[in-house]
């Protein structure tokens, strides 16, 4: 299991990125949040504290998932956000469309 | 500095190999080392990008996979190289044919497209023994970036 989900409420949930959202676990990844967006989620805080690499097919199914919520008027926000994500933030300079918070917490208060 | 040749031959672990063994060069870098950690997780960004790509994509025909890696640190500039002996391909004319053809939030075909964005000087050739070679370079203090389309 490399993805852990907390709901917030009906329509806002944490998921707790593990070590890697990479070419191994984008396609598990996608169909979570498809499954939960069905359930009626929207608003996704994505966890990265504990994250160690983020590479381009993961980034791939961040933006499948954005590309789902954005016309329900949802968002992915990015929270607690490691060195190593950071740069692959700042190469692809994807805060232009992710919010960052410094933790899950703050993500949370500006959310729900 | 050079931190060393490390050899694999598993494309099922080779991936974690090499993250365990820049966790380890990111702990000496913290630990006040003169070596930049964003440049080193640059550093393994690039290299995590061509070896998911040599993973997915590459043909070894009946041989036994042999990966190497090699990291040496010069100043301001990291230098990667890493081996292969895959059938390989032509590097250049795949990033020519990506080039301005990336669709707004992509899914996928980013990976080449972000190791060249990430370094400098990257270059991918065959070499004696039926193997293949990448190298490319790091510089501390850059700010690269590979320019994705947000808007639909």
């Amino acid at each position: 299991m490399n993805f852990q989900i907390e709901p917030c409420n009906q329509e806002t949930l944490v998921v707790k990125i593990e070590k890697a959202l990479d070419f191994r676990n984008a396609a598990e990844f996608k169909t979570l949040c498809q499954d939960q967006v069905r359930s009626g989620a929207k608003n996704f805080i994505l966890d990265f504290s504990d994250t160690g690499i983020l590479d381009s097919t993961g980034l791939g199914s961040i933006f499948s998932l954005y590309r789902q919520v954005s016309p329900l008027n949802g968002q992915v926000v990015f929270a607690a956000v490691s060195r190593p994500v950071q740069v692959v933030v700042q190469l692809t300079r994807t805060y232009k469309v992710f919010r960052q918070f410094p933790s899950v917490d703050a993500a949370r208060e500006a959310l729900v | 500095m050079n931190l060393g040749t490390h050899r694999f031959s598993d494309l099922g672990t080779v991936i974690d190999r090499v993250h365990a063994l820049f966790s380890g060069w990111e702990e000496f870098a913290l630990s006040g080392a003169e070596v930049d950690v964003q440049a080193l997780c640059r550093v393994k960004l690039a290299a995590h990008e061509w070896l998911a790509n040599l993973v997915q994509h590459a043909t070894f025909d009946a041989r036994c996979p042999e990966i190497s890696l090699q990291l040496r640190i010069e100043g301001d500039r990291i230098d990667c190289t890493i081996e292969d002996n895959s059938d390989g391909f032509d590097l250049e004319e795949q990033l020519m044919q990506r080039n301005g053809l990336i669709e707004p939030y992509p899914e996928r075909g980013m990976g080449l497209l972000m190791l060249n964005a990430c370094t400098d000087e990257l270059d991918y050739q065959p070499v004696d023994d039926n193997k293949n070679r990448l190298t490319f370079t790091i510089t501390v203090n850059k700010d690269p970036w590979l320019e994705i389309p947000f808007h639909t």
